[in-house]
């Protein structure tokens, strides 16, 4: 009785092994074509059956691109704009929640805190209007600085690091610290940040791919095409020359490279990130 | 006396310098690029401004404009269609197959971890790019199997239906966001103890009864970030239905957001004060949302304890 059971389990345990294997081709296969589709000519992506199997046609392809804007310039866009980011707010945000997570007495940090958690409800809807025309006062349109140094701010950063910091370090290590004669900044620097370095770089993998996937506030600061970022120059590639479809999946796969790339070197800290900020 | 309070205060203050130091940079860029635009959009919200001539004081006309205008009265219905299905098929699917992983299946955990996680590396603006190749009308891949399977070419125009725009939303935020539901449920549930099923499958109780009476409440916690942290998204939808329609909103305004009825307002009408009216319409539904999940997560927590 006892054996016909576990046998029963074990073949529903397959089963559903096997259906979610299904249900996860789904999720990839759009992906799985885009690859494909970026090698292969025009007329062979509207045969059917559509073909499933890498074709010879992707340095035409790639001349196709070169042909509306240089192929690697959105690329170069992106990076100049998400790694100064990235860098400044991983270091604003850790030093923040560094001051949070140790000075818990002084005066004004209950309030402050608050306040911190309380952005991570801000709809970014709110600012972008009055953010636009504060951008062009500055001289900041057509410019990276509107995506760099706003951006430095971030709540959830901050939150982050408070988190994690407040998690993995002692309060017998400032004491520590203290004892030795080092300054609250000092602290920071030679003691805290070697010690949190998996955090840092969770939230700099988070940082760097949504920056990567920006849309709006790029596209709400930046006019001239040769500043596009990837999202903005392949919505445009894809309006003006969206019949070249294998051109435009070959740009897209370019654009997707790099976030890929990133995923596989670091995935348990992307994940790390992800699951931070629901457990509390 | 208040002079000697005031003294030990200012030492305090001194005395936590490097507090302040260190939370400084944070919040003065807070201060200057987020607290003065939200301040200033409150003031554009009660003026009619093209951002040339002066800013012209007109109460709360721009409010009542948005909302006797028919395309936000479309806009909000078409934002709570989005929300509401791309939330309730997102978090389902995403809390099914969490469960299946975790239960039932054999081999491949980390596989399934990371598998639906790919999507969401995706921008949301390529994602559309992408889901717009398979759905053209002219040589889409949809349009071919559905030609090859009744025999006759077919053409349909699945991006230009006002039936279909909104579903194809949909399926592009579930595309993208079901893995990040996953992996919030899946570490939900390494927190539930194990010993609760083993005790439960002792006594012979079911599959489906485990599922609704132990492992849902148990995950609630889970469930309610997942779904505020879906709700906030939703409700400010930019990017996904932007792109699908090329900026137009669809075809009678059929795939049209509050997000983009704002960046439409602002950016292509100038009209900055009835734009800033509804990104003041769209905090109020954040706020409420909020209120409503903060209720909830105390209940449960209170719940707990008891």
């Amino acid at each position: 009785m006892r054996k016909l059971l576990a046998n029963r389990e074990r073949r529903f345990n397959l089963l559903v092994t096997v259906v979610l294997a299904l249900v996860s081709l789904l999720f990839i296969v759009p992906l799985y074509w885009t690859t494909v589709f970026a090698t292969r000519t025009l007329s062979e992506v509207f045969q059917f059956p559509p073909p499933l199997w890498y074709g010879g046609n992707i340095v035409q392809n790639y001349f196709n691109i070169a042909n509306v804007f240089p192929p690697f310039r959105p690329i170069w866009n992106s990076l100049v704009v998400a790694v100064p980011k990235t860098a400044g707010l991983v270091l604003v945000s850790a030093l923040a929640g560094y001051g949070f997570a140790r000075y818990t007495r002084a005066p004004g940090h209950r309030f402050l805190l608050v306040m911190t958690f309380a952005t991570l409800f801000f709809p970014p809807s709110l600012a972008l209007i009055p953010f636009f025309l504060q951008m062009s006062w500055f001289g900041w349109l057509n410019t990276f600085w509107p995506l760099i140094v706003p951006a430095l701010a971030s709540g959830f950063g901050v939150v982050w690091m408070y988190t994690y910091i407040g998690s993995t370090i002692p309060r017998e290590l400032y004491e520590a610290a203290e004892m030795d004669g080092a300054k609250g900044l000092s602290t920071f620097f030679f003691v805290v940040l070697p010690i949190i370095r998996p955090g840092l770089a969770a939230l700099a993998v988070w940082t760097l791919i949504s920056t990567w996937n920006d849309f709006q506030l790029p596209l709400v600061v930046l006019a001239e095409g040769s500043q596009f970022t990837v999202p903005l120059a392949l919505t445009m590639l894809s309006t003006t020359h969206y019949s070249d479809m294998p051109a435009v999946m070959l740009a897209t796969l370019m654009g997707l490279v790099p976030v890929f790339v990133l995923f596989a070197l670091l995935s348990r800290q992307f994940i790390a990130g992800l699951t931070s900020g629901a457990v509390k | 006396m208040a002079q000697g309070r005031g003294g030990r205060s200012m030492l305090k203050i001194r005395r936590n310098g490097a507090f302040y130091a260190s939370i400084a940079p944070f919040f003065l860029i807070f201060l200057v690029f987020s607290v003065f635009p939200v301040a200033f959009s409150f003031y554009l919200g009660f003026n009619r401004w093209d951002g040339f001539s002066d800013p012209q004081f007109v109460g709360f006309a721009n409010y009542a404009q948005a909302l006797r205008d028919p395309i936000f009265q479309k806009a909000i219905g078409n934002t709570v269609y989005l929300w509401f299905w791309s939330t309730l098929i997102t978090v389902g699917l995403a809390l099914g197959l969490a469960v299946l992983v975790n239960e039932y299946v054999v081999s491949g955990k980390t596989y399934f971890r990371m598998v639906f996680l790919l999507p969401l590396l995706v921008a949301p603006a390529i994602a559309a790019i992408i889901l717009r190749v398979f759905f053209t009308s002219n040589g889409g891949l949809v349009n071919l199997l559905s030609g090859a399977v009744t025999g006759t070419p077919s053409y349909f125009d699945w991006l230009g239906s006002e039936a279909w725009i909104k579903p194809l939303v949909v399926l592009l935020v579930v595309w993208r966001w079901t893995g990040w539901h996953m992996i919030i449920f899946l570490a939900g549930l390494q927190a539930i103890p194990r010993d609760i099923y083993e005790a439960a499958r002792m006594d012979g109780v079911g599959r489906w009864p485990i599922f609704s009476r132990i492992t849902v409440p148990l995950l609630l916690p889970s469930l309610a970030f997942s779904i505020i942290t879906a709700t906030l998204g939703g409700l400010q939808m930019f990017d996904e239905p932007y792109v699908l329609t090329q900026g137009t909103g669809g075809t009678n305004n059929a795939a049209t957001t509050l997000g983009m009825y704002l960046y439409a307002t602002a950016f292509t009408q100038f009209n900055f004060g009835l734009g800033s009216a509804v990104s003041w319409y769209i905090f109020a539904a954040v706020v409420v949302f909020t209120v409503v999940y903060q209720v909830i997560v105390r209940r449960s927590q209170a719940g707990a304890a008891a």
